[in-house]
């Protein structure tokens, strides 16, 4: 597995020693060593994938960073958690992934009612298998159980992510409507059923200007 | 003397008594006792600072305070870090200045490959380079950072890279140059503008912040 | 760490920037800050039926009323705000004035009104007051002079007036400032703060 740490809250520390990661595009702050970067496309997006940059307005690229030496990544100030996974499968909203071991499994999912078009869904990146996965969030994630005797609502544009048995649905709750007012475009929430972990972050994502 | 202290990790408190002290303009956030402001300018005369000035303008103001009294600092949420000076020589890029005092000779110098008056307006437009402030004597420097500041080490037997958009600092026996990899260039692409890096080489310390800086158009 | 509903605090951080209330009866909180919650809540906009008679006590603000939610039920419920740092005050028997921006929550035992200086709210009597601030907040004993867009709040204090930089005013009798087109930066105004109280300052302007 490949060495992740955190330098600080933000900024992340991997040491490579002839090993490879993705990580997405132009989030390198400082290197030594010997390092090379290429491109690369986010696993087995394929068609999807083309769909997906074409209805986001963000270009969200990866790149492969590969060799020994030692590489810091950062992005726009934000908190980084690191996730280790062993043997299991995590759901991370794309725009929230920072770096992750290359030998994980990665794929796009787009979960949402209304379309891309509307910006009233998702995009999640699913990865599976063992190893890390560097997260972003404003202000650190906060970590919900979801145990099937509360259910669990949460504002789409803070939910970062999920893992475990978990159901979600979106709630267009009339009341919740009248709360948040139309400007804000936010008419619905999201709920959690099942069992498993929800990832959330303190802060709004800004919602793509239509 | 004015005193540096910190009330937390994004404010800055300095105590002055009959003294002053130059600080980023915007970035007073209150005070206390009878004090004045007004402005300044970064860094000495001379025609290279002339010519800097007209390239980079604003960013040269800093607001004079003077009195006694105890004035707090911040600046737009970015966490502040005092870097006491004990004779050598720092360079702070000049945007990240926050608050230094005149025990200290200023300057500013632009870091880049091309040399000369021209070489600089040059290298602004084409964003090769940076504007960065000189520190030397004894003293303290405050410096604002998105997210702390954060040292890194260079050691002779190890350079490092960084990316000039995250770059804050440096200090120490180190060699700077930018270089320009081809293989970083065409994986970023043209529109970023991040087609270079910064290399470190010799023995000191690097600051960094985590976040990059966007370009200025 | 990973939260529950029983792990969850009753009325504490969470983080710097996130704060868990426990809904019992009723608490208004400001549209647009919830960002999770367990439980049972239900959310009213102010003005549509007989939540009227819980707010027509506590919520004096027409201007602002807009801008907030009663919450009923009973749950927990998670506040953030654009990860700022996040801070509760217990008030007793207080008078506290707070930007109405920053204002998150507050319990209807308090009275909310608004202050005569604009963008300002003033919360009379005893309850809690939830606020978000840029940076930790600083508590400063008057008098002082604040730059207005550092300012949070102030508690036990006369309104502020303006402190003008003398230099200031010189470039504007001189008809520099206004030929140069200045902006007003907070070295140049200030909110002169007199007598004796608290003001509450965020550690970076607005």
């Amino acid at each position: 597995m490949t060495s992740f740490a955190l330098k600080n809250d933000r900024l992340l520390q991997v040491a490579l020693d002839n090993e490879e990661i993705l990580a997405t595009a132009g989030s390198m702050v400082a290197c030594s060593g010997n390092i090379k970067f290429e491109k690369a496309l986010l696993g087995g997006e394929g068609l999807f994938g083309v769909l997906k940059r074409k209805v986001t307005t963000e270009q969200f690229e990866l790149m492969c960073v590969k060799g020994s030496g030692i590489v810091y990544f950062a992005n726009k100030a934000q908190e980084i958690s690191i996730l280790p996974l062993n043997n299991e499968k995590v759901f991370i909203e794309s725009n929230s992934l920072l770096a992750f071991d290359k030998n994980l499994k990665t794929n796009v999912a787009f979960a949402g009612i209304a379309g891309a078009t509307s910006g009233q869904g998702l995009f999640t990146t699913t990865v599976e298998g063992i190893g890390h996965v560097a997260v972003i969030s404003q202000g650190g994630i906060l970590a919900f159980e979801v145990n099937g005797i509360y259910p669990f609502c949460v504002d789409p544009d803070a939910f970062i992510g999920y893992q475990g048995n978990v159901q979600k649905e979106f709630i267009f709750d009339v009341n919740w409507k009248t709360m948040i007012g139309e400007n804000s475009g936010e008419s619905y929430q999201l709920k959690f059923t099942g069992q498993g972990i929800v990832y959330i972050q303190a802060a709004e994502r800004p919602r793509p200007k239509s | 003397m004015p005193t540096y202290s910190l009330v937390n990790y994004k404010m800055l408190a300095i105590a002055l008594a009959k003294e002053e002290i130059f600080a980023k303009r915007g970035s007073m956030i209150c005070y206390t006792g009878k004090i004045n402001f007004t402005r300044s300018y970064l860094a000495g005369g001379g025609v290279q600072n002339l010519a800097m000035r007209e390239v980079t303008n604003e960013e040269l103001i800093v607001m004079r305070a003077r009195g006694t009294g105890k004035i707090c600092y911040g600046y737009d949420g970015k966490y502040v870090t005092i870097i006491p000076l004990r004779g050598e020589m720092l360079y702070i890029e000049t945007d990240s200045v926050l608050a230094y005092d005149s025990r200290l000779q200023t300057g500013t110098i632009f870091q880049g490959n091309q040399g000369g008056v021209q070489g600089i307006i040059k290298g602004v437009a084409s964003g090769q380079g940076l504007f960065t402030t000189t520190f030397s004597g004894s003293g303290e420097v405050a410096i604002i950072s998105q997210g702390d500041a954060i040292a890194l080490e260079v050691t002779q037997k190890e350079p490092i890279f960084v990316d000039p958009n995250a770059y804050l600092g440096h200090k120490g026996m180190l060699t700077t140059q930018f270089v320009t990899d081809v293989n970083w260039k065409t994986l970023i692409g043209q529109t970023s503008g991040e087609s270079y890096q910064f290399k470190f080489t010799g023995q000191g310390t690097v600051y960094i912040q985590a976040y990059e800086r966007e370009k200025k158009p | 760490m990973i939260y529950n509903y029983e792990t969850l605090p009753d009325n504490d951080n969470l983080n710097n920037y996130s704060y868990c209330l426990n809904v019992v009866n009723q608490m208004i909180i400001t549209k647009g800050k919830m960002i999770a919650y367990y439980g049972m809540l239900r959310f009213e906009a102010i003005g549509v039926n007989l939540l009227d008679l819980i707010v027509q006590e506590s919520l004096n603000t027409p201007r602002y009323g807009n801008n907030f939610v009663v919450v009923t039920g009973q749950g927990k419920l998670v506040l953030g705000d654009r990860a700022c740092e996040i801070a509760s005050y217990d008030l007793e028997d207080a008078h506290l004035t707070v930007k109405a921006s920053r204002v998150l929550a507050f319990s209807p035992s308090l009275i909310c009104q608004e202050s005569t200086l604009a963008g300002y709210l003033t919360f009379l009597g005893t309850g809690q007051l939830i606020a978000s601030s840029n940076g930790p907040v600083v508590f400063l004993e008057a008098p002082a002079k604040v730059d207005p867009d550092a300012i949070l709040g102030w508690a036990d204090l006369p309104s502020p007036s303006y402190h003008y930089d003398y230099e200031y005013i010189k470039d504007v009798f001189s008809a520099v400032g206004s030929l140069a087109g200045l902006k007003k930066s907070g070295e140049e105004r200030q909110l002169n703060f007199t007598g004796k109280g608290t003001i509450l300052i965020q550690s970076s302007e607005q």
